[in-house]
């Protein structure tokens, strides 16, 4: 049986990780495997957040959704919505992002700093809690994808948006794959600014606006005039479910939809960044010359192998 | 020098320059103060012809450095004794448009400006927009994560950049990608000030030009005010492109120089706001009314484009008009918590008492991004010394209110005995790691970034919390 170790502090994990490394154990963090099984369920603190700088420091073990309920009081959110309540911690590890990536990016475009123990116990913080810095070496965005095998992210500072006024959803019906990629096209090329453009395939577009109420009117009407559609909030809650239930992704050129369409049976699409989520697993469409530089990477944060 | 031999067999006539004087060209780059002559210059013209270079110098043991434009302000293009120069400038080509999917792919040596000049007329252009566009390239771009006036909204160079192919310091190739599984490499690539590899291929996010674009200029009487004017926007939700403060100093300069017509005040403040058109009117009416609120006695507000330029143009030349004022000045680049700008512009005053020099203050107020110009008269016996402590000074400030060192000059060899401020032996230790992930052999621009003993001296500056760090030790309390 593996010992489940909940960790509460930074120290505390630098602690295990250097014993399970000294006993040559082998560590997963957040899920099975392992002789050692990490939690940062504790690890659950807001530990700074500042308004008038539109960041926050939270420790990793923060699920979104909590974060964001203390961040209305403020009038402010972090624009991550994946599917699920998951941790910021996971947000990074696994990349996680939702509809709204269109506009605000995915957690690698809000990371802001990190502090992440490394296997052999090293406390690393990269970054810091200011939007712009340039200085060193981004550890962050290394971060964001790392799955856990490059060591355990305990802190994370985050950009936020201010929380919008107003928001609207129009949901607008297609039909062929060319239909689909027209209306898309016809979208992302209005003069709006939307916050999300999903593709429910097959049958719908969904099309978020967020801002202030005059202009979110305004943008609904102008989409509308374009390609038809109605108001329907409900759609993201479908959308959720459908990308939590196929977390396959793929990726496509954003410019080449309808032929990327022709194959998919199913599929969640976020037209503008070329990904659709599809039932069965995750494609690997690296370059081999990338995967290959990930592993050296990965040996040298872990040369032991501790993490897995 | 054998090396030499070798290069000029692999490279085409006239691609390897080894004449004194034309070396010279290259000893430096915006960071005029650092000089350093290499041994060699080439100039490839394609990916594979940069491989052989790289494989050559592997082979030879010679570092070598990547270079664009050399407009970078930290010396991050600055030789290596005895080492090669990786001249891009003749990669310029445009490789592919795709204005369906909104990308668009480039080699090193293209320009910035001449990606948005190659898609306007289609009604996109390309976000970030260093004050230097004209001449910089978009391969510097991507060594320094530059970012600009308008990245307060849209981002910096690494929230653009969709894919890479880059020549590794082993000579071998890899292409990156931002959505791949696995790490985020073209993330942490992004910004590596040229350590981690050379860029020949960058596919680069293009955005539709927004529908509206207005530009306000407020005049107050102090900075402060224009501050709580910044405050005042961000807490009124309102995203602005742009937010710039430029201080008495700087204007006067400013007016000296390009005579942009400011009025004379304490304080300027300039915001620009772009999107769909009625968002826009409606984001301009409340910037107006939040401008009053705190103060502002005259507002001009651009009706078109010709007007905005001239909003713009004392700004824009800014740094370049102290040179009416100062023969000399130093640019510093240190970044603040937005709320934390006016004391750090009060610890700046009275530094500027201390040390009996000027110090303009020009900064990108929407994200905490002071550029100080330190004043001084090299003429003046120990003036260009105590130019130098006064701007580190600041950068401490900067540190102390929870900041960091360099919001887009990037490190170079300018800051790189300074990182031991904002970063803790572990800290840098790892970023090393992902050094040798990279570059084993570590002749891919060497000296730079990172503190070294030779560069710095044995002893490390005093090393202060990292922010992340203070934030989770206040909890404990």
């Amino acid at each position: 049986m593996p010992s489940v170790s909940e960790i509460a502090g930074v120290e505390e994990a630098a602690e295990v990780l250097a014993g399970a490394a000294g006993r040559g154990e082998r560590v997963s963090i957040g899920r099975d495997g392992g002789e050692v099984v990490l939690s940062t369920a504790g690890l659950d603190r807001v530990l700074e957040h500042e308004a008038g700088d539109l960041t926050v420091i939270v420790e990793a073990g923060v699920r979104i959704r909590d974060l964001n309920e203390r961040l209305a009081g403020h009038g402010q959110m972090l624009a991550l919505d994946p599917p699920g309540n998951p941790t910021i911690g996971a947000c990074i590890a696994a990349n996680l992002s939702g509809p709204r990536r269109h506009r605000y990016g995915t957690a690698r475009d809000l990371v802001i700093g990190v502090t992440v123990v490394l296997a052999d116990g090293t406390i690393a913080s990269s970054g810091g809690k200011v939007v712009k810095n340039v200085a060193g070496y981004d550890l962050g965005k290394l971060f964001c994808g790392s799955e856990g095998r490059l060591g355990l992210i305990a802190r994370v500072a985050v950009r936020l948006h201010p929380l919008p006024e107003a928001t609207r959803t129009l949901v607008v019906p297609v039909g062929s794959a060319e239909d689909a990629a027209t209306r898309a096209r016809a979208i992302l090329r209005a003069p709006v600014a939307a916050s999300a453009v999903d593709l429910l395939w097959p049958g719908r577009l969904a099309v978020l606006f967020e801002g202030g109420r005059r202009g979110v009117e305004e943008q609904v009407d102008t989409v509308r005039s374009l390609v038809g559609g109605r108001d329907d909030d409900s759609v993201w809650a479908q959308i959720e479910q459908r990308q939590a239930a196929a977390p396959g992704r793929r990726l496509f050129s954003p410019g080449r939809l309808a032929e990327a369409l022709a194959g998919l049976d199913e599929a969640i699409v976020r037209v503008s960044a070329g990904v659709a989520y599809v039932p069965g697993a995750v494609d690997d469409q690296r370059d081999p010359a990338e995967a290959a530089l990930a592993e050296r990477v990965r040996a040298q944060f872990d040369p032991a192998g501790t993490l897995i | 020098m054998e090396l030499a031999g070798e290069l000029r067999r692999l490279l085409p006539a006239g691609a390897v320059i080894e004449e004194p004087e034309q070396l010279r060209t290259y000893e430096c780059d915006g960071l005029t103060g650092h000089r350093m002559i290499p041994a060699l210059v080439v100039l490839p013209e394609t990916t594979g012809q940069v491989q052989a270079v790289v494989r050559a110098c592997q082979a030879a043991r010679v570092p070598f450095v990547a270079r664009g434009a050399g407009t970078g302000l930290s010396g991050g293009a600055l030789p290596v004794a005895d080492g090669v120069v990786i001249a891009l400038t003749r990669m310029n080509r445009i490789l592919e448009v795709d204005l369906e999917g909104a990308r668009i792919v480039v080699q090193p040596g293209v320009t910035n400006l001449q990606v948005t000049e190659t898609v306007i007329g289609d009604g996109f252009y390309y976000a970030p927009d260093p004050s230097s566009q004209q001449v910089c390239t978009i391969g510097g771009n991507v060594a320094e994560n530059s970012g600009g006036a308008h990245c307060l909204k849209y981002g910096f160079t690494v929230n653009h950049v969709l894919g890479l192919l880059v020549v590794l310091p082993d000579g071998g190739t890899v292409r990156l990608s931002a959505d791949t599984p696995g790490p985020d490499l073209l993330g942490v690539f992004v910004g590596s000030e040229g350590t981690l590899g050379i860029a020949t291929e960058i596919t680069l996010r293009l955005l539709r030009r927004p529908e509206a674009v207005r530009t306000v200029l407020a005049a107050f009487d102090s900075t402060d005010a224009a501050g709580a004017t910044v405050s005042g926007i961000v807490s009124a939700g309102i995203l602005a492109s742009a937010m710039e403060i430029m201080d008495r100093l700087t204007i006067e300069a400013a007016e000296a120089a390009v005579h942009p017509g400011y009025p004379a005040a304490g304080a300027l403040l300039l915001v620009e706001l772009d999107g769909p058109a009625l968002q826009v009117e409606e984001d301009l009416a409340a910037v107006e009314a939040i401008c009053r609120g705190c103060g502002a006695w005259e507002i001009r507000t651009a009706a078109d484009d010709h007007e905005r330029a001239l909003l713009w143009k004392g700004r824009k030349s800014a740094f370049a008009a102290m040179g009416r004022v100062s023969s000399d000045y130093y640019v510093q680049d240190g970044v603040v918590p937005r709320t934390k700008l006016p004391e750090v512009l009060r610890r700046i005053a009275e530094l500027e008492a201390e040390f009996g020099l000027r110090v303009g203050n020009v900064f990108h107020a929407g994200d905490g991004n002071l550029h100080p110009l330190v004043l001084y008269d090299s003429r003046v016996d120990g003036e260009p010394e105590r130019a130098r402590a006064l701007a580190e000074a600041i950068l401490e400030a900067c540190i102390d209110a929870g900041g960091s060192l360099t919001g887009e000059h990037g490190i170079g060899v300018d800051k790189a005995c300074s990182m031991p401020l904002l970063f803790g032996a572990d800290d840098l230790e790892a970023m090393q790691r992902v050094r040798r992930a990279f570059d084993p052999s570590g002749l891919c621009n060497p000296g730079k970034v990172f503190p070294t003993p030779r560069l710095c001296g044995e002893v490390p500056g005093p090393y202060r919390a990292h922010p992340l760090e203070k934030a989770g030790l206040a909890e404990r309390l």
